[in-house]
């Protein structure tokens, strides 16, 4: 188990590199992105970092052999710089050594000219958190208490009742429902704001301002832990073990809680851990309608205004976010039931 | 010799012999072949037995039902619908949704208009509704609704003046607030000054200030105010101001009042203890005894304090015409009545009805050469075009094909001669839009029309005709691949495991949205890229779910059993463990046909997908600023939306019980 673990991890670790490696070769082949700073020291001072990252070169001269040139100016000195792109495969070398030497991802070029991708996600990551946190503290438990009440209701009125709201929710797209949650909730009650609101804003605001992510984010995750756990534990509840159990003289509580609630939650709590990790992710959908200023919302105004440099930090980021989750999924199936051995030969 | 005889005792207590010989006995098959029974039952197969399970969930059979319905409505609605929706119709944009005749009150393409501000003038509502579409209209009564703020439709009301200065404010005691301005020619004749003040009601907040009346005037460069009135506090009354008499008691000499060109009578508030002292002013009205003015004064005179304050100074203005203006304080129109009004719309007609349009003669002539109608131009054209000569051309105009004719009616003709060229003739005509837009009848869109005048029915059910088709594709591919890569990682295991997990990890890992951009830079955004990048990614589900379902089963007693007789990797694969598993990678891979649908929807709502082409996401996603205004172009995708989520959902849910062996024989 202990040499599983250790693999998964330098595998992990290398499958990370990959991607990004990948990532960042087909980001940097897409055109070069000229900075939206609004001065000229600003558009300057941004190729200045640029060659200083190693990512374009710079020449007091025009050079033929390396295409056009990005941009020019003549400095105090009546120097002219000329800058080039770098090739990508040098630009890749220079890239690496500035993350292992001085953990330096590069520099937003339309976002926040010339200030540190990494900088920036890490400004936009508590605000991500403390949405995704309440959701998950609030839908896990609720999920699976509805869950396992269907489950034990099978087919009578509660299990219908409660299986047709999850297949109504989880069919709804989260766009939709917070659309309505806005119009409801927001426009017409005026009870909550239609917007996040500002640090700046009163405590019960900011409060308020929770209700609508956090109500959009849970429908989901309730409804699907809900279904998961209904599954799981019908299925548990059909098996043999359950009958012997009853038969042996357990009353129907002692046979739900000893043995049919152990067994289903064997695939169900892995996915609540990874689901902890999954919270520093954030919903793009939401963050961008809402307004809340998280890395998902980020990923999108990133995408939208070409800023590949952000792009890519935050690329990495959800990468390592998913495979972190991932390993630890596969580890804890192997704690949680012994009898499951990820990754052992046929 | 062996014993052959037997003796008992019978139940008579007889003792009795019976002898046996070997020809007593006979084989009982000696000479039959014998071979299996045929069942008594009916044989099933698993397939057959899984849709004997399947058909025994109802809500499955329902959903499945709904299913087919909406697939085969989005088959047929796109090509059975003739209403064109590639090209955007600007006359029909927005129409209501409509299913039965005006009038029904459900689905009748009718919408419901309240609290619309009544134009009492023309007896229809302010703005642009037409009003042979208009119906039910009520409007409430003069006394009901009152408005602070000019409205073009509403009357009356008070011109309220605020002073902003307050007591201790001792540089001016007074606040000049309004001045009336008119070149007043005293000289000429005698002037009169109508003031009709009201009171404040009980539940201001404001107090009724001090006023008085001034005439102001420029002598010398200066502004100089000559007093018409003492300060009054009284509200409600009535005061009446010979201008000149007073002028002359303040000792303005009649020569000032001819050179007093900028002249204006001017309103003063007191400064007060309460905050903002205001006054209310009904009517403000000049008079002259000089038969020539008596007009202009009129006009001039306020009256109406809506009608008032709705000039507006344009800076080109000369000071010298009237208006309002406001010095030291604030100027607002209160307690003005206005009118509001409730109605039913009838936006079909509005669009379809008959309105007058002036069509060329080359267009008129293009319906007479298809044989609609007739009408002869040329005895008009050469005639001296008095009155009897126009109602002769209106009596030549007849409808030949009732139909398609979209000339209803001839109201006149215009004819513009121009030097060179052939005169310009334009007619005036009552025209039947829907016959000018080429419908033979009135249009009826079940679902209304959106933004660009589409059918907005046909553009939902064409959008969700791509939707399924991407989401079958990209499925069926999907599922295909993502079987035979799961089924080998997961029952190989080991190395082959971990490498070909390393490879979808790398490929899940990359985030789509750079796969998507990269092959919509090189294939451009159309339904095929779309499809491509879909598939890049979307086998790892269905692999995953395979690998984990082999490894599930790998390990039961009775693979080992079965590898134990010797069944070889393929037959354990295929006859063994994916029969087992099959039901819940089939589950998953249903569920995949709507989770496209789902993302597409998502990506096109975020602006990064199709943007050619129409999916029920671009629907969605356009529609979403009219969820207020227009809510049913948005409730309407959506439900088609939930309505397919669902019920493949529980078709998906209905086929993992009826192919799940260890739910067998449980309902």
């Amino acid at each position: 188990m202990t040499k599983y673990t250790i693999e998964r991890i330098i595998l992990a670790f290398v499958t990370t590199c990959i991607i990004l490696t990948i990532t960042f070769f087909l980001l940097k082949i897409l055109p070069f992105q000229q900075p939206a700073a609004t001065t000229e020291e600003g558009v300057i001072a941004y190729y200045t970092t640029q060659v200083k990252l190693g990512y374009v070169l710079d020449f007091s001269t025009i050079q033929e052999t390396l295409g056009t040139y990005l941009y020019k100016y003549t400095d105090t000195a009546k120097e002219t710089h000329y800058f080039y792109i770098r090739p990508v495969g040098d630009q890749y070398i220079a890239w690496i050594e500035g993350i292992f030497t001085e953990w330096n991802w590069g520099v937003s070029s339309t976002i926040k000219p010339n200030y540190s991708a990494m900088g920036i996600i890490f400004g936009k990551l508590p605000y991500t958190i403390k949405v995704n946190i309440w959701s998950v503290i609030i839908s896990v438990p609720t999920g699976i208490i509805l869950g396992i009440w269907a489950a034990l209701k099978k087919n009578k009125l509660t299990d219908h009742i409660i299986s047709t709201l999850v297949m109504v929710f989880i069919s709804i797209p989260s766009f939709i429902t917070i659309t309505f949650l806005l119009l409801i909730f927001g426009y017409n009650g005026k009870l909550l704001p239609t917007q996040w609101p500002s640090d700046s804003a009163s405590l019960s605001t900011r409060v308020l301002g929770y209700i609508i992510p956090v109500m959009s984010l849970s429908f989901g995750s309730i409804c699907g832990y809900c279904r998961f756990t209904r599954a799981e534990l019908t299925e548990v509840m059909s098996s043999d073990y359950l009958l012997l159990a009853r038969t042996k003289g357990l009353t129907k509580t002692q046979t739900v809680i000893r043995h049919a609630l152990r067994n289903a939650m064997v695939p169900i709590l892995p996915s609540i851990l990874s689901e902890f990790i999954g919270i520093l992710g954030g919903s793009m959908i939401l963050e961008s309608l809402y307004g809340i200023p998280g890395i998902g919302a980020l990923y999108i105004t990133a995408l939208s205004s070409k800023d590949y440099n952000v792009l890519l930090v935050d690329m990495a980021f959800f990468t390592v976010i998913s495979l972190v989750a991932g390993v630890f999924l596969d580890l804890s199936y192997g704690f949680i039931d012994p009898r499951i051995r990820m990754g052992g030969k046929k | 010799m062996i014993n052959d005889e037997f003796t008992f005792e019978n139940d008579k207590n007889f003792e009795e012999t019976i002898k046996i010989d070997s020809s007593d006995f006979k084989f009982v098959q000696e000479h039959a072949k014998i071979s299996d029974q045929k069942f008594q039952t009916k044989p099933t197969t698993f397939f057959k037995d899984a849709i004997r399970r399947f058909a025994k969930n109802k809500s499955s059979v329902v959903a499945a039902i709904i299913l087919g319905i909406l697939i085969l409505m989005s088959l047929i609605i796109p090509a059975a619908v003739p209403y064109d929706i590639n090209n955007a119709h600007p006359s029909e944009i927005k129409l209501a949704p409509k299913l039965f005749d005006a009038g029904t009150g459900f689905l009748d393409g009718t919408k419901s208009y309240s609290n619309i501000v009544y134009d009492s003038v023309n007896d229809k509502p302010s703005g642009d509704f037409k009003v042979q579409a208009v119906s039910k209209m009520t409007h409430t009564n003069e006394g009901e609704n009152f408005t602070d703020s000019v409205n073009t439709y509403a009357y009356g009301g008070y011109i309220r003046l605020w002073s902003s200065k307050a007591e201790g404010d001792v540089s001016d005691e007074y606040s000049e607030l309004a001045s009336y301005y008119y070149a007043y020619d005293f000289s000429r004749a005698n002037y009169k000054l109508d003031i009709d003040v009201g009171a404040l009601p009980s539940d201001s907040f404001t107090s009724q200030g001090e006023y008085a009346v001034y005439f102001k005037y420029l002598e010398d460069g200066n502004y100089v105010y000559a007093p018409l009135t003492s300060y009054m506090d009284k509200g409600d009354q009535k005061i009446s101001i010979n201008i000149n008499e007073k002028l002359l008691a303040a000792g303005v000499t009649k020569q000032t009042f001819v050179t007093s060109e900028k002249a204006s009578l001017t309103i003063r508030l007191k400064a007060s203890s309460s905050i903002s002292p205001s006054v209310l002013i009904d009517q403000f009205v000049i008079s002259s005894d000089r038969g020539a003015e008596k007009e202009e004064l009129a006009s001039i005179s306020c009256t109406d304090a809506n009608a008032s304050l709705s000039i507006v100074k344009f800076s080109g203005d000369s000071e010298n015409k009237y208006y309002w203006t406001i010095t030291n304080g604030q100027m607002n129109l209160y307690h003005a009545n206005i009118l509001y009004c409730s109605f039913v719309y009838d936006t079909y007609e509005a669009a379809y009805g008959i309105f007058s349009n002036r069509l060329g003669k080359s267009d008129v002539l293009s319906y007479v050469n298809k044989g609609w109608m007739e009408i002869d131009f040329d005895t008009y054209l050469n005639s001296n075009r008095t009155e009897s000569d126009l109602a002769a051309f209106i009596a030549s105009f007849k409808i030949l094909n009732d139909e398609k004719c979209p000339i209803r009616s001839i109201d006149s003709i215009s004819v513009k001669s121009v030097p060179g060229i052939d005169p310009v003739v334009d007619v005036i005509c009552g025209c039947s839009q829907y016959r000018l837009l080429g419908y033979s009848s009135m249009p009826r869109f079940i679902m209304g029309t959106n933004d660009q005048g589409k059918d907005f029915f046909k553009v939902v059910f064409t959008g969700l005709r791509t939707s399924l088709l991407l989401g079958v594709i990209t499925s069926a591919v999907c599922f295909l691949f993502g079987l035979l890569w799961g089924s080998i990682a997961g029952y190989f295991g080991g190395w082959t495991d971990i490498l070909m997990e390393r490879f979808t990890d790398v490929l899940s890992g990359m985030p789509w949205i750079v796969v998507m951009t990269l092959i919509i830079i090189l294939m451009g955004s159309n339904f095929l890229s779309f499809a491509i990048a879909l598939c890049l990614t979307g086998w790892i589900g269905t692999s995953s779910i395979t690998r984990t379902q082999f490894y599930r089963f790998k390990r039961r007693e009775y693979i080992l059993a079965a590898r134990t007789l010797g069944a070889s990797d393929s037959r354990l694969i295929f006859r063994h463990i994916l029969p087992n598993a099959v039901g819940t990678i089939i589950t998953s891979s249903v569920l995949m046909i709507p989770s496209v649908i789902f993302e597409e929807a998502t990506i096109s709502y975020l602006g990064l997908g199709l943007k050619s082409g129409l999916s029920l996401g671009i629907v969605l996603s356009e529609n979403q600023q009219y969820i207020t205004t227009l809510p049913y172009l948005i409730v309407f995708p959506s439900v088609i939306m939930a309505l397919i989520m669902i019920s493949f959902n529980l078709f998906g849910n209905g086929l993992r019980d009826a192919f799940n062996p260890s739910l067998k024989g449980q309902d």
